[in-house]
């Protein structure tokens, strides 16, 4: 158990709630060191929203620094890991439509999700080592829906006790973002699963 | 407004194998390297959250405009930001000096008197806006810097909140 891969030890963290209630709660007193690991822990999380949410990176900094501002004025109503988590994600979100909203810039939303990722032509080996595991699996990625590939990075960056919270704040019924993610990782398993054959191994 | 629903968090784990998390591990991964957060983001939220026991309002960053420098020197520009909040708009328009500091310039809408408060990393720098709620700092250094602008009576508890803008660097 001690050796297994990362996502094991991310996923089974049975102390994760503890803790970010721990943190919340001496941050609601004042500890600016509480507050400052909560930022630590989450905010790859909203960047990761902000950024699907077809955000420049600029625009998506200045979004975070808002919602982190924002949280101090809302400490009081949040309790749990749960609803910390979802407090972010749902305020990341209002501010990023808000930003994209404000006519300045014209942002296709949907479109963007992996307009961030080098198009896997030649010549990208340059811009972002990747090996080559995971550059099939980027470019199955890249063949899912727009919505898919949208849930599945945010949802690759949520703490898994926190699931439940994120999909009711992602506008999905708590309970169905299991069936949703899963046809997007069924999917995700199929395209996978074809490249495989398709593949002189 | 977020039920607390611990049978809905089991019945969407039920819904994952190893693999799955393996694949969500891999996409974790592919972000991180391909589209990264700044790492140098939370050190700034965590400088711009530090105003605790605070009653304050988030000033929200509405235009940036960066303008060629009347003096020309070099690559240098004037950069003008726009910050609103809902009592409040500041608008800010950054300079360089010769000496490597910024010299900022801003003003308050509506118009008011009122304490302006620049926090930098090192250092903290105090001011007051003028009737036309101008106001300047005319040395400034350069790097991670923060504005607040304080309640109008700031002696009396509850008589006005901070207006705060995020951290931005000069």
């Amino acid at each position: 158990m001690g050796d297994r891969t990362p996502v094991t030890v991310r996923a089974n963290q049975p102390d994760h709630s503890e803790r970010i209630a721990r943190l919340v709660s001496a941050a609601r007193q004042g500890s600016e060191g509480a507050l400052g690991e909560i930022v630590t822990e989450l905010s790859p999380l909203l960047w990761q929203v902000a950024r699907a949410a077809g955000l420049s990176t600029s625009d998506a900094e200045d979004v975070l620094q808002t919602v982190w501002l924002r949280l101090v004025a809302h400490l009081d109503g949040i309790h749990t890991s749960a609803a910390l988590t979802g407090w972010l994600v749902t305020t990341t979100r209002r501010e990023a439509w808000r930003v994209s909203a404000a006519a300045r810039r014209q942002v296709p939303a949907d479109s963007e999700v992996l307009s961030a990722l080098p198009d896997g032509g030649p010549g990208s080996e340059e811009q972002v080592i990747i090996d080559d595991q995971r550059r099939v699996l980027w470019q199955a990625i890249g063949q899912l829906s727009p919505r898919c590939q949208k849930l599945l990075r945010i949802v690759a960056f949520v703490p898994r006790p926190d699931y439940a919270a994120v999909a009711a704040e992602l506008g999905m019924p708590t309970g169905s973002i299991g069936p949703t993610r899963g046809r997007c990782l069924a999917k995700l398993r199929v395209l996978l699963a074809g490249d495989l054959e398709g593949s002189p191994q | 407004m977020t039920p607390s629903d611990p049978g809905g968090i089991d019945r969407a784990d039920e819904l994952l194998d190893e693999v799955d998390l393996e694949l969500l591990d891999g996409i974790r991964h592919i972000f991180q390297a391909t589209d990264p957060m700044p790492a140098d983001l939370p050190e700034r939220i965590r400088f711009a959250l530090a105003l605790r026991g605070l009653e304050i309002e988030v000033a929200r960053l509405a235009a940036e405009e960066h303008l060629p420098s009347l003096a020309a020197r070099g690559a240098e520009r004037s950069r003008t930001i726009t910050f609103d909040s809902d009592s409040l708009t500041i608008m800010i328009k950054v300079d360089a000096n010769l000496d490597g500091t910024v010299r900022v310039d801003g003003w308050l809408a509506p118009p008011q008197l009122r304490e302006i408060e620049m926090k930098t990393s090192t250092d903290s720098l105090t001011v007051t806006s003028d009737e036309q709620g101008r106001f300047a700092f005319a040395r400034v250094p350069r790097g991670t810097a923060q504005l607040m602008v304080r309640p109008e009576d700031s002696g009396h508890s509850g008589a006005g909140r901070s207006v705060v803008t995020p951290a931005l660097i000069l």
